[in-house]
């Protein structure tokens, strides 16, 4: 019972858990637009659920990494990379097959045409 | 100690000679009264920047590290809900702000209340984090009564979204 009484302490003292890094970037670079669900604004802004399949070819990495939003993010290739590999799962429909292979940052480096290192 | 009785009694006496029983209550009103009128002075006014942190009607509060337009809490809503009338708008301007209670890094949604006109009361333009306009998806400059029945912007809330897992990137 002591115990319990700790750890409950230490909950609350210690207050809402921080969130992971792709999820805070997801907040400060996409969802503002795109929505919390990824769901994005019907006939204004397009939802995220056709990520995932655009992971799983070479001309629809090329064709994510050319979206505006995509390549301008202030983000570093190795972090927009694990951005783009979470908003895939994270809004990937139900019932999809198979997540496609992560995104390197070498491969972000390469669609994006930079070498930037901005975080 | 005879001598300190002494000592002592005279000095009663030539009090008692020279300040009246009235002088002493007027002294002691004088002093209630001006104590309890000091709290009301504008200097204890302006000393109270750490409860500006606190209040969502100032442009100081702790949420409003990013935001650019009325603050809502002034125009008939409050920093999570629009005034009657209008609409919130589903896209919006997300930045993070260290709130000083705990000393951690929250993300802030700031999305407009949009469909009637400026609301014009406690404007508050501070800006952390912005950026330039060709950036439209980090700037606060630009309109973003987007995806709403209408673009007529009235006033930005302030809602936390949760705590960010480090401080939005300055450049």
């Amino acid at each position: 019972m002591r115990r319990a009484l700790f750890a409950i302490t230490l909950l609350m003292a210690g207050g809402a858990a921080a969130q992971s890094l792709p999820e805070t970037d997801y907040a400060l670079q996409c969802r503002g637009c795109h929505g919390p669900e990824g769901r994005g604004v019907p006939g204004r802004v397009p939802g995220l659920a056709g990520v995932a399949a655009l992971l799983e070819t070479e001309a629809g990495r090329a064709r994510l990494l050319s979206v505006a939003g995509v390549r301008q993010a202030s983000l570093s290739d190795a972090r927009l990379a694990a951005l783009l590999d979470w908003v895939a799962l994270r809004f990937a429909p139900p019932g999809a097959a198979s997540l496609p292979a992560s995104l390197s940052a070498e491969e972000v480096a390469r669609y994006r045409g930079t070498s930037q290192r901005l975080r | 100690m005879s001598r300190l009785d002494h000592l002592t009694e005279r000095a009663a006496r030539k009090l008692a000679m020279h300040v009246s029983r009235r002088s002493f209550l007027a002294r002691l009103g004088a002093l209630l009264a001006g104590g309890t009128a000091l709290p009301l002075l504008p200097l204890a006014r302006g000393a109270s920047a750490a409860e500006a942190v606190e209040d969502p009607s100032r442009c100081e509060y702790w949420r409003h590290c990013a935001i650019d337009g009325f603050l809502c809490e002034c125009c008939g809503g409050s920093a999570t809900a629009c005034p009657p009338g209008t609409e919130m708008s589903p896209v919006t301007w997300i930045g993070t702000c260290k709130n000083p209670a705990d000393g951690r890094d929250y993300l802030v949604s700031y999305n407009d209340c949009c469909g009637k006109g400026y609301c014009g009361r406690c404007f508050c333009n501070r800006n952390e984090g912005d950026r330039p306009i060709y950036y439209p998806h980090r700037s606060n400059d630009i309109n973003w009564c987007a995806g709403t029945t209408t673009n007529v912007y009235h006033c930005s809330t302030a809602i936390v979204l949760g705590v960010a897992s480090e401080a939005q990137p300055e450049s």
